[in-house]
């Protein structure tokens, strides 16, 4: 049985996080009550822990229990302020840690954090690196979430540098999530979150599920991580589930590859690096001859693609997992937070030379009283 | 000299004594020649003396008739009668008292030992002077009959047979002739089975008795005055006679029957699947026994409630006596059981039917804490349901 640790990092990854959590609960309004009846229902050993400055958002979680919330103290909030963050972590690093400690030995953590805001993006890089410090086997995967691009300047800039620091980490991957990409997909925004948080914690669960189940054809923790590690050691998920229309296997998994199945904008054909699909349905519905031959056709274009199949009762449900070569959208980020910064620069300078013209015409004056 | 005063006073005393003298002696001289009576209570053998006159009772001949024998007799023998004198009338002897001779009337006879007579004479005869008699008093041929009527009981029921016992007897001197027993009328509340009417020997010699004995049955109750009963008898002189028995009450109650009575008297509410008793006890409230005892029982309704020993039979309860036994009962449902007791017997005058009827209750299946299978789940749910939500609650 794996030993999962999921940790969710600042306001959105608590979110997330307790949407995880409440699809243990069997999700849906009946998680409402289940919680206060039933345990979570989770495929392997999994703890998790909610980490936060500000207390407010931990408070709005509710399907995380109050020991699996950890308040950093530190006013309320870092301010999307990263350099307070990281100061805030650093002070209370043994907190943190201990916290972690106390839940454990784990095979893999998934570290699951907005890119953008103050707490996640900061905590997040030196998190993993205590992780991998003091969890010498331990594979972190972290889960990021990249910004709509247009939040604001400053939590472009966050996703910017966050970004960088997370590929700079010993972290095995990045699977990326795009609210710029996702959230067009529901009508208003705080639906269009709630839906993206779901969508994120079912595939998560999904995952976890199926690297810890006896498979047909086998994918593990080792699979995982080699995918993972390929290409750009940024990656992404896809995911579809057939309704009774079409059960057929291959278009699953063609669809589950497809952009709008997607948590991040990819070219699966283009640049992914290495692949996992992992199938899910009765046995009737699992042709492995047409699974294989559709993975051969992805492994043309993917490089590598681990399988794994997972006989359960239902309709098929695939997971796709890849890594990918290139990520054109990040440089568009990059790009736009380099001009929002600019930006940021130019307007601070101009109303630094406004302040300064402002503060020459009393130079050389006194205060008269 | 003086002449003593006291001599003219002692012959003027002297003389007048003398001419009292004188006066007295004629009119002795005027009366000797008068009629007058006196009466004589005489007892047979009594003799009166006056002048040469002897006169006896002889006989009280009839009391009934007024018949008295007297004999008067004359010193010398110029009179020696013997004459029946009846009551009331006046016998003449010698001319009669009008004629130097007497009268005699028997003015009253007590009984056959003596009469009261009167006797009328010249006083020229004297005075007459009576003799008792010095032969012993005869015993009289007199019979007396004594009559009882006797029940065997003074209290009896309708349909008991009575004995009545007639006994006469001779309680006198003289031998009763001619008995009659006259047992009437008939009572109307009895029914003469034998026996009657009693007969009753005609003659009974002194001391000697009869009776005789009927049976009757008693038809109708109430309280009855026996009258008297009354036997006509003579003596040897034919007098009649008659003596009557004294009158009693008796008592005929209502016909002797037996009276049963049933409780029943079950231990109170029984639990489902539990056993208890129920208590009959039958009692006999009437007069006469029982006989012939059998009991039967029914449930109503017939099914969850088990009853065992319900039915007996007895040979015979006495009045004023009890017989208990006990069933057993089992309650298999819940609910409320009429137990119908029927009891036949012979009652004295035929067969009869009594019935008892008793609840018996099978209660609900008791769950004593039922309210915690409730209440302990429901707290046990909302503690587990605060502890989670204190879980959650951050």
């Amino acid at each position: 049985m794996l030993n999962v640790l999921i940790l969710g990092v600042g306001q959105c990854g608590n979110r997330i996080l307790d949407a995880i959590n409440k699809e243990a609960f069997g999700g849906g309004g009946a998680a409402n009550l289940a919680k206060y009846y039933l345990r979570p229902k989770f495929p392997s050993r999994v703890e998790t822990l909610a980490i936060n400055t500000a207390i407010n958002d931990l408070k709005e979680l509710r399907f995380t229990t109050a020991k699996d919330r950890l308040h950093v103290p530190n006013l309320h909030g870092v301010g999307a302020n990263r350099n307070v963050g990281k100061q805030a972590f650093m002070d209370n690093r043994d907190v943190i840690m201990g916290e972690i400690e106390k839940r454990g030995d784990f095979d893999i953590a998934f570290v699951i954090t907005s890119t953008s805001g103050g707490t996640g993006s900061s905590f997040t890089p030196l998190l993993i690196n205590e992780l991998k410090r003091q969890y010498k086997d331990i594979t972190v995967v972290t889960v990021a979430v990249l910004p709509a691009r247009e939040e604001g300047s400053i939590y472009l800039q966050n996703a910017a540098f966050c970004m960088r620091e997370l590929m700079e980490v010993e972290a095995e991957g990045i699977i990326l999530a795009d609210n710029q990409y996702m959230k067009r997909f529901s009508g208003d925004i705080a639906s269009a979150y709630d839906k993206i948080n779901n969508m994120i914690a079912k595939r998560l669960l999904f995952l976890i599920e199926s690297l810890d189940s006896e498979m047909l054809s086998v994918t593990d923790l080792g699979d995982f991580k080699t995918v993972m590690n390929g290409g750009l050691r940024i990656g992404t998920m896809g995911f579809y589930q057939a309704d009774s229309k079409n059960l057929s296997i291959r278009d699953a998994i063609e669809n589950s590859l497809k952009p709008v199945n997607l948590l991040y904008p990819a070219n699966v054909g283009d640049d992914a690096a290495r692949a996992m699909i992992i199938i899910q349905g009765s046995r009737e519905h699992l042709d492995v001859d047409e699974i294989t031959k559709e993975v051969e056709r992805l492994t043309a274009s993917a490089g590598h693609v681990f399988k794994g199949i997972v006989v359960k009762k239902g309709n098929p449900k695939v997971l796709s997992v890849f890594t990918v070569a290139s990520a054109p959208e990040l440089e568009s980020i990059y790009a736009q937070a380099a001009r929002g910064m600019q930006d940021e620069k130019e307007k601070r300078c101009r109303a630094r030379k406004q302040l300064d013209d402002a503060f020459a015409h009393i130079e050389d004056l006194e205060e008269i009283y | 000299m003086q002449r003593p005063i006291y001599l003219p006073c002692l012959v003027y005393l002297l003389f007048s004594i003398l001419l009292m003298q004188a006066a007295h002696a004629k009119e002795a001289t005027d009366n000797s020649d008068e009629v007058t009576f006196k009466d004589y209570t005489l007892n047979i053998g009594d003799r009166i003396d006056l002048g040469d006159y002897q006169m006896e009772l002889i006989e009280i001949q009839s009391v009934r008739d007024g018949l008295v024998v007297m004999r008067t007799s004359k010193v010398g023998g110029s009179l020696d009668e013997q004459r029946a004198l009846l009551l009331d009338s006046p016998n003449n002897f010698d001319g009669g008292a009008e004629n130097k001779g007497i009268t005699i009337t028997v003015a009253d006879i007590f009984d056959e030992q003596s009469a009261k007579v009167r006797i009328e004479y010249s006083q020229s005869l004297g005075s007459p002077r009576k003799h008792a008699s010095e032969r012993p008093a005869l015993a009289l041929d007199k019979p007396e009959l004594f009559v009882q009527k006797s029940f065997e009981r003074n209290q009896m029921s309708v349909g008991d047979a009575v004995k009545v016992t007639i006994t006469v007897k001779n309680t006198g001197t003289g031998q009763a002739l001619a008995i009659k027993a006259e047992d009437i009328p008939p009572l109307p509340e009895f029914t003469y089975v034998a026996g009657y009417p009693p007969k009753i020997k005609e003659t009974i010699d002194p001391g000697q008795s009869d009776s005789a004995v009927y049976v009757m049955n008693a038809v109708k109750e109430g309280s009855i005055r026996v009258p008297a009963m009354m036997v006509s008898y003579t003596d040897v002189k034919k007098n009649a006679k008659s003596n009557s028995s004294e009158p009693f009450n008796i008592l005929i109650s209502p016909k002797s029957k037996a009276d049963l009575a049933i409780k029943l008297a079950s231990s109170g509410p029984l639990a489902l699947d539990g056993e208890s008793m129920l208590n009959i006890s039958i009692s006999n409230l009437g007069t006469a026994s029982a006989s012939r005892i059998e009991v039967d029982g029914t449930v109503v309704p017939s099914e969850g409630l088990q009853v065992t020993g319900l039915e007996k039979s007895f040979f015979e309860i006495m009045p004023g006596a009890e017989v208990n036994y006990s069933a057993s009962l089992r309650g298999q449902k819940a609910g409320n059981y009429i137990i119908h007791l029927k009891v036949n017997y012979d009652g004295g005058d035929g067969s009869v039917i009594r019935e008892g009827t008793g609840e018996v209750v099978v209660l609900e299946r008791e769950y004593k804490y039922q309210y915690l299978l409730l209440i302990i789940p429901i707290a046990i749910i909302i503690a587990w349901m605060y502890r989670r939500y204190r879980e959650y609650k951050y």
